[in-house]
């Protein structure tokens, strides 16, 4: 059964790239960008890895990677987060929420896969 | 000793500007041979031939005699502590500065000028940390970048992708390329005030965005032409913005209702645009008619209004700015603005000229206001407007006649009132 994994970014081309790029491997992908609708989106789709932006309309990522982290169903879910934020602090909070893997836009692709797969597998 | 060295600092000083004594003495108005024992420090030198060398040479007489010189070695004592960890021959500054006094002012003047950068770096590494416009700037330049990085990879290397797919691709490029130089120039007009590109998007809400494009006059609301929803539709705005520009809207309907514009225009003229009388005469408070000033429709019979309102930390909540008195975006400007004067005397308008360094000038009028009833124990939360003008001609001759003026600027930076009290940051264009 293929593995599925939920893209929760604000940018429409991102997202286009992102699914291409993972549906070529072979996973399902599911996509929202909506921050708000975010939680609900993850709880239903039950995916096996979250790809997180931080700045996203109405709620921010940091926050989304908090509510994911504190209910049970999803809480051990994967999360790559994947932001133009890179600060040392963003870095750092995002680790103190329980971010399984940080990464910084712009991304390389094939590094992107790798770790997707490294995620999902262990 | 350092008195003793007069002679050698001249002979230095000429060696340096390629001068033969013939050619020094020859300015000073002295024979060749007795500079010749000037120099030697067989004769000492005071007043006019002192000055006459000096000049000649092009330094301050105090340079060449002991004072100045001192300055000069406690500059050079300051640079060699600021670099600690080079080792210095700290007991021959003085020799050192007689010797080669060229060579002295150098080194001191530029580690004065390293020392003003690093100041200088400091502050504007701190400015755009905390801008909140840059930042947001730099994150749209970072996902369009992402996109295009993201997306040509893909193109490249994977070339079996369906022709449907690949066009949409290079679509998605191209709008990514056109969004890209667009925040590109927005960033570019940011750092470039006098661009005639005034409308940039980047930091702009919706409404003011709105604004700037009606040159601060909505026509279709003033004359009940359109709805605010009929505006807001076509807008596509996001429901956060959608409520924002909203609320927005109405408040300008509200105003454009309350004093509506063919009437306010008509008893503006015969009180010559003055906003204490047209409060007076509309029984209306200080703060609307400042709002109604600054938005008018732009006719040669009109003069031009801007508007800043601020809260009590002084941080910008709305404003309308001219080209000749352009608002900085976040915090930093004149303390000396009598919008913040305003905020300790509330209820009470102050009118003022404003005279900035490079001549412009501006009738104003402050006023600061509660914005809720005040709670025992609590502090009254206050904000404050500042209505500007640089059509003071138009305003009530006796305004000006009776208006104290105030010697101001727009931020310390570019503000070139050096001896100003109440500046904390240095001129920028004083650094050299």
């Amino acid at each position: 059964m293929k593995k599925s994994i939920a893209i929760v970014e604000d940018e429409p081309f991102i997202i286009e790239a992102l699914t291409f790029l993972l549906e070529n491997e072979g996973f399902g992908v599911s996509a929202i960008s909506d921050g708000a609708e975010a939680i609900n989106f993850i709880i239903k789709s039950k995916p096996d890895l979250v790809i997180l932006d931080i700045m996203l309309p109405n709620v921010s990522g940091m926050k989304i990677l908090e509510d994911v982290r504190a209910i049970d169903e999803i809480s051990h879910l994967p999360v790559l987060m994947l932001t133009a934020k890179g600060q040392k602090k963003d870095r750092r909070a995002a680790e103190d929420a329980g971010v399984s893997k940080f990464m910084t836009k712009p991304f390389d692709n094939e590094e992107l896969i790798k770790h997707v797969k490294l995620m999902i597998n262990s | 000793m350092a008195g003793a060295l007069l002679g050698t600092r001249i002979r230095e000083n000429r060696k340096a500007l390629r001068l033969t004594q013939k050619d020094l003495a020859k300015v000073a108005g002295i024979s060749a041979s007795y500079l010749n024992l000037i120099e030697h420090n067989r004769r000492g030198i005071a007043g006019k031939t002192l000055n006459t060398i000096a000049r000649a040479l092009s330094v301050e007489p105090s340079e060449l005699s002991d004072g100045m010189n001192q300055a000069l070695v406690d500059r050079l004592k300051s640079a060699a502590i600021r670099n600690k960890q080079i080792k210095t021959e700290g007991d021959r500054i003085e020799e050192f500065t007689a010797r080669f006094p060229g060579f002295a002012r150098l080194i001191a003047r530029q580690s004065d000028q390293i020392n003003i950068r690093d100041e200088e770096f400091t502050i504007l590494s701190d400015q755009l940390k905390h801008d909140p416009y840059f930042a947001e700037a730099m994150h749209l330049l970072l996902s369009n970048i992402t996109t295009i990085r993201s997306t040509a990879d893909i193109l490249a290397k994977n070339k079996k992708i369906p022709l449907e797919t690949s066009n949409r691709f290079i679509d998605n490029l191209a709008n990514e390329a056109l969004k890209l130089s667009k925040t590109a120039e927005d960033i570019f007009d940011y750092f470039e005030p006098t661009s005639e590109k005034q409308v940039t998007t980047l930091d702009l809400s919706p409404f003011e965005v709105l604004l700037e494009k009606n040159k601060f006059y909505l026509d279709d609301l003033e004359n009940n032409q359109r709805t605010v929803d009929e505006i807001l539709t076509p807008l596509q705005l996001s429901s956060e913005d959608y409520l924002k520009t909203k609320n927005s809207l109405n408040a300008y309907a509200e105003m454009a209702r309350n004093l509506p514009i063919n009437l306010f225009l008509e008893v503006a003229e015969k009180h010559s645009f003055d906003a204490i009388a047209l409060a007076k005469h509309f029984n209306s408070d200080i703060l609307s008619i400042c709002f109604r000033l600054a938005h008018l429709p732009n006719k040669s019979n009109i003069p031009k209004f801007g508007i800043i309102q601020c809260d009590a930390s002084g941080a910008v909540l709305y404003r309308k700015q001219l080209n000749s008195f352009s608002l900085p975006r976040y915090g930093g400007a004149c303390p000396l603005w009598p919008v913040y004067r305003s905020l300790s005397q509330p209820l009470q308008p102050i009118r003022a000229m404003l005279d900035m360094p490079m001549g412009d000038r501006f009738h104003t009028i402050s006023f600061a206001y509660p914005t809720e009833v005040a709670q025992i124990g609590m502090p009254a939360l206050t904000e404050a407007v500042m209505l500007f003008t640089p059509d003071y001609i138009m305003l009530p001759k006796i305004s000006h006649a009776q208006t104290p003026q105030l010697a101001v600027g727009l931020q310390c930076t570019v503000c070139s009132r050096r001896e100003c009290s109440s500046r904390r940051a240095s001129y920028l264009l004083d650094n050299e």
